[in-house]
């Protein structure tokens, strides 16, 4: 299994067996882990596993504090799941990253096009582009909507802007594999019978493009709803501000239960509703 | 003439027929144009829904800027872009720039690395073709609670239990990935190749040399790719992360930007860059000889 | 030595794949199983190793009745029976060397093999079969870089490797081309010759059945219809089991057969064979080529 022994057999040939190839890259791998876990646990925090039952406890049932004359009912706790504001909240985080999505993947169209090698000829268009979109897709959200609660103050506006250009780097991505991977057949056919750039353009291409765009444009909206859900834990508006506000204190951290499953369900819900769209575009 | 007569007749009939069966013919042509699907009516009922959709968001999102001064803003960040804050960006020790980035690298590696290993028993318990429809459903639901947590919630929630610091960040990281991992195993085991599986049946092979010798080998380098996949992601939610003090970047980026320290902030966004473009590069580089 | 006693499959929703099937096929013997897809060669094939298993009478392997054996009892027989199948089988990323390698895991424990130790004897005996089979240069490339007739070669060599008694071989040429076809049959005559190695084959392709093997099995419907030397096979034999006259690619075309000759001449099928559309075929013009 390990070095490279020389194996003769009974009729005097000599195999030489290889090195085996898993060996070295199991050992590097190994040797990262054991250096990451030792930078990890060098900053360690105490460790209360007993934490972990009391905060289950605060996170998913009434809070009952007699000392400061609180007494909420389970009745309490699930009414609070449709309160006004959480039900502003979740239709904030909706609007957010729908309009964000909307915006990066119509902004990211022309781009997309110059980024293509098989639309745009000229080396000195595309690599450069390439690069600035490569730039760009490096941001996760959550950073980006800090930099923006920063910039514009806290609210969805910054949650919107965050949404748009992560939505716009990956969508342009997307797209210029898309629009390069495409068969430039149909376009070609439609010129030979007359047609001219825009119409053969409008027939071959674009309906080539659209059901993978729409697909793609999808995609991007329920990951976007995920981040938006937690966007507000820096100020970026949505179910993530309410989240922030009521964490800290024990006494609001039953709300904190409640939000969570409203988050839970907001993503199964989107995740059935995105496979349900994307089975219709097919 | 009487011969004539009837060859004529015999050829109008001929043609009567074949006339008929044209305008029967066009008659088909017609009533399968009318029955075309409509399929007009409904896309545009969709689109105007979607339009209606965009228009109403914008309408209702509460969009003021609260900071009017744009302009004095705008220099000061364009000033504190522009200029670094190099003694944060190449201080050495443990509160630098360089050691916190690889701390990131650190939490996202560990928690990746554990995932991979720990998401291979869930992964096999999910997939149809080992278990049986019904019991991968079970696996499928625990996988899927797993996920849909946001990774903030669940550093939050660690936080108040393990305490601050990138250990917490690596097991959130740990744990979310074994729900992502789990699944892309599974769909792996599922569309695995039957037949070496066969064959080793018909050698005499027991489940477990099956699998270490039929299902494996097939296996593991897709298991591989797609934890390379997720190791490239989780460097971005380590970052993240740290925001909530999980240890690594985030912690410095936050704490700019409630300052307003735009220098210091840049420093931090210059090593974010830097460290994802050199993880995404090597990730694909290691997929690619993977395939 | 194999021994079908009144064997049977039926399946549940009341298929009958394989009725009342007598037959004996003694040690060195090369069998070859023909007929129509459908007719159940494949299930009698696997009825010998209880890849598939009879549902009534017994299938003995070596006096041991196989749809019996069940567990460890069962992959201790497997072991030394070989099967060669029609798409290889062989796992694609694995080198050729590993490929043959895991035909020796039911001889070992589970946990020496789980760390994929084997004995220096194993280690040879699979060198070894890649050598017979004329492959050892390919020894460590991935199974996927060869060619479909090397692929089957070290399908063989795999079996090979497992020292077997008896090799079942399930269609082992239709995946490949024409000219490699008749080498990996040669291949098969070979280690039946000079191994003494028992060869039961399903063949779709009736000349090359009757070319290499002893002796011809032929069914219909899950029943034996014919079952002779292979030297006695002619038209009439040939149209008793299928039914009817041949079609093109039931016949490889490139085998010297001179008692198959026209086949498609008989007149009292040709009167059925009319609404057909495939293209019934003529040795003789075949042999012309």
């Amino acid at each position: 299994m390990l070095a490279a022994k020389t194996i003769t057999l009974p009729s005097g040939k000599t195999v030489k067996q290889p090195f085996n190839k898993i060996i070295i890259p199991a050992v590097i791998s190994i040797a990262v882990f054991i250096v990451c876990g030792w930078v990890v646990l060098q900053n360690k925090g105490t460790l209360k596993l007993y934490e972990i039952g009391t905060i289950f406890k605060q996170l998913f049932s009434p809070t009952d504090y007699p000392a400061m004359n609180i007494h909420h009912t389970w009745a309490d706790y699930f009414g609070y799941l449709f309160s006004l504001e959480i039900r502003e909240a979740l239709g904030e985080t909706l609007r957010m990253s729908f309009i964000g999505s909307i915006i990066g993947s119509v902004l990211c169209l022309p781009f997309a096009i110059l980024c293509s090698q098989n639309i745009v000829k000229t080396k000195w268009i595309y690599v450069p582009m390439r690069f600035i979109i490569n730039l760009v897709r490096t941001m996760p959200t959550m950073v980006m909507a800090v930099i923006a609660v920063s910039l514009i103050g806290m609210g969805a506006l910054a949650g919107i802007i965050a949404t748009s250009i992560f939505t716009f780097g990956i969508m342009t991505k997307m797209l210029y594999e898309c629009i390069e991977a495409l068969d430039m057949g149909p376009y070609e056919a439609l010129q030979s019978c007359g047609a001219n750039k825009t119409q053969a353009f409008f027939y071959s291409v674009f309906p080539q493009l659209l059901p993978t765009y729409l697909g793609y444009f999808i995609y991007n909206f329920e990951i976007n709803v995920r981040t938006s859900i937690v966007l507000g834990y820096v100020g970026a508006g949505g179910l993530g501000v309410i989240l922030q506000a009521n964490m800290d204190s024990i006494y609001t951290r039953s709300r904190v239960g409640a939000i969570l499953i409203m988050m839970f369900l907001l993503v199964l819900l989107m995740q059935a509703f995105t496979r349900y769209v994307r089975g219709k575009l097919q | 003439m009487m011969k004539f007569w009837n060859k004529e007749k015999h050829e109008i009939k001929k043609a009567q027929t074949q006339l008929n069966d044209q305008e029967q013919a066009s008659q088909v042509v017609a009533d399968k144009y009318n029955q075309r699907p409509k399929k007009w009516i409904y896309n545009s009922a969709i689109a105007l829904i979607v339009v209606a959709a965009v228009i109403y968001s914008f309408i209702s999102s509460d969009i003021s800027i609260r900071n009017v001064d744009f302009a004095t803003q705008f220099y000061y960040l364009w000033r504190g872009f522009t200029h670094p804050n190099t003694d944060f960006l190449f201080d050495m020790s443990k509160g630098g720039v360089p050691y916190l980035t690889l701390e990131t690298i650190a939490i996202a590696f560990s928690g990746t690395f554990l995932a991979a290993i720990l998401a291979i028993p869930f992964g096999f318990l999910t997939a149809k073709n080992v278990v049986g429809k019904h019991w991968s459903k079970l696996g499928e639901v625990i996988l899927i609670v797993i996920r849909t947590f946001p990774e903030i919630v669940l550093a939050l929630v660690l936080i108040r239990v393990i305490g601050m610091g990138a250990t917490t960040g690596a097991l959130t990281i740990g744990i979310h990935s074994i729900g992502m991992l789990a699944k892309l195993y599974a769909e792996a085991i599922e569309n695995m190749d039957q037949g070496p599986i066969e064959a080793l049946d018909a050698v005499g092979a027991n489940i477990w040399q099956k699998i270490r010798y039929g299902i494996l080998p097939q296996v593991i380098p897709d298991f591989l790719s797609v934890a390379l996949y997720r190791f490239d992601i989780n460097v971005r939610s380590a970052t993240i992360l740290g925001m909530v003090s999980a240890g690594g970047l985030g912690a410095p980026l936050i704490f700019a930007s409630q300052a307003w320290n735009w220098s210091q902030m840049s420093s931090v966004l210059i090593a974010i860059v830097i460290m994802v473009i050199a993880v995404d590069f090597i990730s694909s580089k290691l997929r690619q000889k993977l395939v | 030595m194999i021994k079908f006693i009144n064997t049977g499959k039926k399946y549940p929703n009341g298929f009958q794949a394989l009725e009342n099937i007598n037959l004996e096929i003694k040690d060195g013997e090369f069998v070859a199983i023909i007929g129509l897809s459908g007719a159940g060669k494949s299930t009698l094939l696997r009825t010998i190793n209880k890849m598939n298993a009879a549902t009534s009478g017994q299938v003995l392997v070596n006096d041991k009745d196989v749809s019996k054996l069940e567990g460890k009892e069962l992959r201790e027989l497997r072991r030394s029976i070989g099967m060669i199948f029609q798409s290889f089988n062989l796992v694609k990323r694995a080198s050729v060397y590993k490929n043959v390698l895991a035909g020796r895991v039911a001889y070992h424990s589970t946990f020496k093999t789980l760390f994929g130790i084997f004995p220096e004897e194993d280690k040879i005996m699979a060198l070894e079969a890649l050598e017979k089979m004329g492959i050892l240069d390919k020894a460590y490339e991935r199974a996927d870089r060869l060619s479909g007739g090397q692929q089957q070669r070290v399908a063989l060599a795999r079996a090979l490797a497992q020292n077997p008694k008896i090799i079942l071989a399930d269609e082992p040429v239709a995946s490949l081309d024409p000219i490699t076809t008749l080498a990996v049959m040669d291949d098969f005559k070979r280690i039946n010759k000079d191994y003494g190695i028992t060869i039961v084959a399903n063949m779709h392709h009736v000349d090359l059945a009757v070319k290499y093997a002893d002796r011809i099995i032929g069914l219909q419907a899950g029943k034996l219809v014919y079952d002779g030397p292979s030297d006695a096979i002619d038209e009439e034999k040939l149209i008793q089991i299928y039914g009817r006259s041949l079609h093109a690619d039931e016949v490889h075309g490139r085998v010297d057969t001179p008692k198959i000759k026209d086949v498609a001449g008989t007149s009292a099928f040709n009167k059925e064979n009319k609404k057909e559309k495939k293209k019934s075929v003529k040795f003789s013009d075949i042999e012309g080529e």
